[in-house]
């Protein structure tokens, strides 16, 4: 704002429609009463005679009786991907860029989701049902064949959309439980930094609201990574090759979180951020404590949320 | 036991009614052009006699307790919905949806619902039509619910149990077609290897069959060659093509052919593209490799035998079994269609048994249930006109549904403000929308509509006239009252249209006004018309003979001089002597100061008319004041308010009456100015004969001593409208407070303040007040300073705001005049500048001009004049009702009516 800007003049021919189609979305997300009117049911019929009056009315309308939490879930999924890819078919330009950056986590999840089935004799049409169909892409289903990850990439991928982030683990050898590991982090790595990078790039709102959220999931990695590896076979410098260079804890915490060797000393770095410092507090593994994941987790959606409204305030002053 | 036996005819209240309703919609058939005669003859007799059912005001309503029997409530229910008079009110606000006690039955009609939507899916699938005969059922009774239920049990089942057949004949059909197809294209592939063979002996390969028997690879390493054949959606071909050629590493041989005719998928029975291939390579490794990529694209391999002989024997077997097949399918299809006809003759009246059922249910959920006494009871508001038809449904109900003991209906007392409820028929519903979609009225509050059926046209068409526009209005509304009986069947989703077609009487009248006044302003397509002949005669000026008026472009006509004007002596044009008898004299046409002439017309008109409505609005302020009692508002507000308008604009009107009265074309260069007259009255300077402001001539002192005096009139107005009503009002509230306590005051207070708990339930009410009541009183006396305070604000805001409007509304009422002016000049400009040009030219060439001009003048016409023009006079004329007319007498802070009916409820306008 201030600066005269021309791109806000078509600002509505281009993403008007879409626009008013997610704050329509948005006023259908059940509310803090409606949750509490759920958790007075008592069977999945409850549920459904509930949520009839809710913007989730009819996704239930046409099952059959006794309904089952998977069948709610699929259809919930189905829900979701239909109205994302009905936004993704009408978006434009840089908007369609940002929502095919959201699929391509799904798509990662997916090619590692088949890598490991496969490695465990899976059957491949049991496997697809599990994979999200957010993340489907032509040669999705054909990456059961490669052996090493040379492969994956020469034979499969580098005609995805996933190309670009696969250059950094390329090597000739056999594809086992580690590798894969090592093969998922290090595509999450390269695409948040490529979708950080291309987010800075458009400043703005964009800068603005999903720079947070990207340094925030790129330190969570790096913080869990950490965690995780010790008691591995998995080598400091490879470990600092799986952090993406990108949040908040880049560079010092990095090079500190690279030489860690226990928990206290993650928990001891992570000190040193006002915004990671409570997460660490008060966590543990005992039946009662929330574990790490769920801080995060819960950090995640208040800050989400908060974020969210941020936007939703920006639009309103437009 | 079937519809007639529950009802026989006439033999109750209700059943008596739908034989009279069925002659009345006979009677509608027979009215000429589609018009509804009788729906109109019944207004205006309506109309005539402001009683009950008429919409001068909304019908008087009462708010009912009912007492049903738990087994005859369900006929009740069923009964009052077919009445669609009585509106519920929810008794337990408080209790989720799914802890309602009939919730297991809606439950079971939402199952039947779904399986209806299964059922209308297969005959959508197969597009088999949905008979319609136009017949409603009556709700069936729940006993019937049962047996309705195990018919889509079984129609349901049947059906899936069909369609599960077909899945798995359709799938082999499919494997075998595509078999057929491999074997028929490879076909060409071996032959242009034999080809290569016979060309290059000694190299080529010996094709070995593979698919079935792997483990005679071994048997050539180098000079035998594996190959699989298959089918492949044809979109996937290119990825597929590509990824085999990298992952093999470009060591694989594939060719590929596309089929000609597409497949039917047996899931979803959509026609598929897909491409036969066959892919020769080395060795085992690599075969695994194919065939995974196979398999990661979907494609379906299929056994293909390499010697000519095999294959032609397979394929012989294939089309026989392909044969027996097709016959297999159509003999499934067949069973399947005649299931689904049945379904579809049914189907509909299906559909609207079971949302009745549904209503019925939701409804019922509504009631308090009594379990000791086994009842239901029910609150509902509905027309007190009405009271006897609904007790007699109740009672036939009881009576059908075989109960000893009769559902009593009671009216209570109530001091919520009850709903507003304004009948309306075809006619009338256009214009009720109108003023609905400003507000809808408070209950018995005067409703605008009666008036607006006349008063919006005409303002309208004040802006819109034009005698040959509004024909063409006038053609297009007839058009769609015409055909109306076929529009109202066949409903379109085009929004536009509807909104047209439900106004189709409010168009029609606007036509005929706008011709009307397109009469007066004597202009039909901008172009006057010499009807009775001008008033005006060139010839009397002795000066202008023949020669002269030839020699001259353009003539000041003086209608001073004798003879002119009105002194016609010839036997034509106008030998009366008099003015032109109607409207406009069609000789302004050709002068140049026509629209001189016409504005100061216009807006004199505009002012007229406008005072008038707002008149006319006070008026009927006054009626409200005395239907309500509320003689504090109308000694307080309405007499002052009514006395600064005439004061203030009334006074301009009779002078504008004045004015035309007494002055006449020949003195007219003497005559007052009236505006400058009004704004010297109100700076009190003296009317002189020298600014033009005399209007009583030779008396300028009594018309300065009648001018001050009222503007006196008019200030002193404004203290009276400003303290009178709150000063009055503090001192009852004083006197209560030291008489009767402070309970009632409250009560009172209450009842104008909160109006958001209409639709809560009573015991929530009574909580509220004794929450208030338990408060202390010294709170209770802050209270009542504070909303004195307020009180004062809102009347200050509503006396600043009335006496501005009563200058600002008058002007604004000169859109008229400007609307009006934008419309003629606007058609004068089409046709000047388009049409003429065309009419002018000589020869050939003009009549080809003329035709071509022709259509760009109409379809201009069509588009900016009617279409663009015609929805923005509609528009300031909706505004000139909504806020200069409403403003003065319509509060619209109502509630709608809205009746459980059966007849809103199945032609699915509301889905709860």
């Amino acid at each position: 704002m201030g600066s005269f800007d021309l791109s806000e003049i078509f600002y509505n021919v281009d993403s008007g429609y879409l626009e008013g189609l997610i704050r329509g979305f948005k006023n259908g997300i059940l509310r803090q009463e409606d949750y509490r009117h759920l958790t007075q049911c008592d069977t999945l019929e409850d549920l459904k005679l509930h949520l009839q009056g809710t913007d989730y009315g009819n996704f239930l309308a046409n099952e059959p009786s006794p309904l089952t939490v998977s069948v709610i879930d699929d259809k919930l999924r189905e829900k979701l991907v239909a109205e994302f890819e009905y936004i993704r078919n009408h978006s434009y330009k840089e908007l369609g860029v940002f929502l095919d950056f959201i699929k391509y986590s799904y798509m990662i999840d997916n090619i590692i989701l088949l890598i490991t089935g496969t490695l465990h004799q899976r059957q491949l049409s049991e496997l697809l049902t599990k994979c999200h169909p957010l993340g489907t892409f032509d040669q999705m289903e054909t990456v059961t064949i490669a052996t090493n990850t040379a492969d994956l990439y020469n034979a499969i991928l580098v005609d995805s959309p996933l190309a670009p982030f696969f250059k950094e683990c390329i090597s000739e050898e056999d594809l086992n439980e580690m590798n894969i590991e090592i093969i998922r982090n290090t595509l999450y790595k390269a695409y948040l930094e490529a979708f950080y990078d291309w987010c800075k790039e458009k400043g703005g709102a964009t800068a603005d609201v999903m720079c947070e959220i990207l340094a925030f999931e790129a330190d969570r990695r790096s913080i869990i990574i950490t965690i995780n590896s010790f008691g591995t076979e998995l080598t400091k410098e490879d470990r600092a090759k799986l952090y993406p260079r990108r949040g908040k804890l880049y560079p010092d915490g990095l090079i500190e979180l690279a030489r860690a060797d226990d928990y206290e000393t993650v928990k001891r770095i992570a000190e040193y951020y006002a915004d990671y410092r409570p997460l660490f507090d008060g966590t543990g593994n005992g039946p009662g404590d929330k574990t790490l994941e769920d801080k995060f987790f819960e950090h995640e959606v208040t800050f989400s949320t908060t974020l969210l409204s941020y936007i939703y305030w920006a639009m309103a002053f437009l | 036991m079937s519809a007639e036996a529950i009802f026989p005819p006439a033999s109750s209240v209700a059943s008596c009614l739908r034989p009279k309703t069925r002659v009345y919609s006979s009677l509608q058939e027979q009215s000429l052009i589609g018009i509804d005669l009788h729906e109109t003859v019944k207004w205006l007799l309506n109309i005539s006699n402001f009683t009950m059912g008429s919409l001068y005001r909304s019908e008087e309503m009462c708010l009912a307790q009912l007492y049903l029997q738990s087994e005859a409530a369900f006929a009740c229910v069923s009964e009052l919905g077919e009445l669609g008079l009585v509106q519920f009110r929810d008794l337990n606000p408080n209790v989720n949806a799914f802890l309602r006690k009939f919730v297991h039955d809606v439950r079971r009609c939402d199952e039947m619902e779904r399986k209806l939507r299964f059922l209308e899916r297969e005959l959508n699938k197969d597009n088999i039509p949905v008979d319609d005969d136009g017949d409603v059922p009556l709700a069936p009774l729940p006993r019937e619910m049962i047996e309705l239920e195990g018919k889509f049990e079984k129609l349901e089942s049947d059906m899936k149990e069909v369609n599960g057949n077909q899945e798995a004949l359709r799938k082999n059909f499919l494997e075998l077609s595509e078999l057929k197809q491999i074997l028929k294209k490879t076909q060409g592939f071996f032959e242009e290897a034999t080809m290569y063979q016979t060309e290059h002996t000694g190299f080529a390969p010996e094709l070995e069959e593979d698919s079935s028997r792997a483990g005679d690879l071994s048997r050539g390493p180098f000079t035998k060659l594996g190959f699989v054949a298959g089918v492949i959606l044809r979109e996937k071909m290119l990825a597929f093509e590509r990824v085999l050629w990298r992952a093999c590493r470009g060591n694989v041989f594939l060719r590929h052919a596309e089929m000609e005719v597409p497949l039917v998928d047996p899931y979803t029975g959509d026609k598929v593209n897909k491409c036969v291939f066959i892919i020769f390579f080395q060795g085992d490794q690599l075969k695994n490799r194919v065939k995974k990529i196979c398999e990661g694209f979907r494609a379906t391999l299929y056994p293909c035998p390499e010697s000519p002989q095999e294959r032609r024997e397979i394929a012989v077997g294939v089309t026989t079994r392909l044969e027996d097949l097709q016959t297999v399918l159509n003999q499934t299809e067949d069973h399947r269609r005649i299931v689904l006809s049945q379904v579809a003759h049914n189907i509909r009246v299906w559909f609207i048994k079971v949302r009745k059922i549904k209503a019925i249910y939701d409804t019922l959920n509504l009631f308090n249930v009594n379990i000791a006494e086994k009842c239901l009871i029910a609150e509902c508001w509905c027309p007190v006109a009405d009271l006897e038809k609904i007790q007699g449904a109740l009672r036939h109900a009881t009576e059908t549904s075989g109960s000893s003991v009769p559902s009593i209906l009671q009216v209570m007392k109530s001091d919520e403000s009850p709903p507003t409820y304004n009948r309306t028929n075809a006619f009338t519903y256009g214009f009720e929308t109108l003023i609905d979609a400003f507000g809808v009225a408070n209950y018995r509050e005067v409703n605008p509509t009666p008036f607006t059926i006349i008063s919006f046209p005409f303002l309208f068409a004040v802006m819109f006239g034009d005698l040959g526009h509004g024909f063409l209005m006038l053609m297009f509304s007839l058009y769609m009252l015409y055909y109306q009986r076929y529009f109202l069947r066949n409903k379109t989703d085009n929004e536009i249209w509807e909104m047209m077609f439900g106004g189709r009487y409010l168009i029609l009248l606007m036509g005929l006004f706008s011709m009307y006044t397109g009469f007066l302003y004597n202009e039909c397509f901008s172009i006057s018309v010499n009807v009775f002949g001008s008033a005006w005669n060139v010839s009397a000026d002795p000066g202008w003979d023949t020669e002269y008026l030839k020699s001259q472009t353009s003539l000041m006509v003086d209608p001073g001089k004798p003879g002119v004007f009105r002194g016609s002596t010839l036997p034509y044009p106008n030998s009366t002597g008099n003015p032109y008898p109607y409207g406009i004299d069609p000789i302004w046409q050709l002068a140049s100061n026509k629209i001189t002439f016409l504005n100061s017309y216009k807006m004199k008109g505009a002012v007229i008319l406008g005072f008038v409505q707002m008149m006319f609005g006070l008026i009927l302020a006054l009626n409200n004041h005395l239907y309500f009692k509320n003689y504090l508002s109308l000694f307080c507000e309405w007499i002052p308010q009514i006395i600064f308008l005439l004061c203030v604009i009334g006074y301009l009107v009779i002078l504008i009456f004045y004015k035309w009265a007494v002055w006449s074309a020949a003195d007219s260069s003497q005559a007052p100015s009236l505006l400058i007259g009004l704004i010297n009255m109100f700076m009190f300077t003296a009317p002189s004969q020298t600014a033009d402001t005399v209007v009583f001539s030779g008396q300028a002192g009594l018309q300065q001593g009648l001018q001050i005096f009222i503007v006196l009139l008019a200030v002193f107005c404004i203290p009276w409208m400003l303290f009178t009503k709150p000063v009055i009002i503090y001192y009852r509230n004083k006197q209560k407070q030291a008489t009767a306590g402070y309970g009632e005051v409250h009560t009172s207070v209450n009842g104008i303040s909160d109006r958001a708990d209409i639709l809560a339930h009573d015991e929530l009410n009574i909580n509220h007040e004794s929450e208030l009541d338990s408060s202390s009183e010294s709170e209770k006396h802050e209270e009542e300073e504070f909303e004195m305070g307020q009180f004062m604000i809102i009347q200050v805001i509503h006396t600043i705001e009335y006496c501005l409007s009563c200058i600002s509304h008058t002007a604004s009422y000169l859109r008229l005049w400007a609307l009006s002016l934008a419309h003629s000049e606007l058609s004068q400009v089409l046709w000047t500048m388009v049409m003429s040009i065309g009419l002018k030219e000589p020869g050939a060439l003009g009549v080809v001009m003329s035709f071509l001009l022709f259509w760009v003048f109409s379809s201009l016409t069509v588009g900016i004049l009617l279409i663009m023009e015609g929805l923005s006079a509609f528009l300031h004329a909706l505004r000139l009702h909504w806020v200069e007319f409403q403003s003065k007498f319509y509060k619209g802070e109502g509630y709608m009516f809205s009746p459980f009916s059966f007849h809103v409820i199945v032609e699915g306008k509301s889905e709860e």
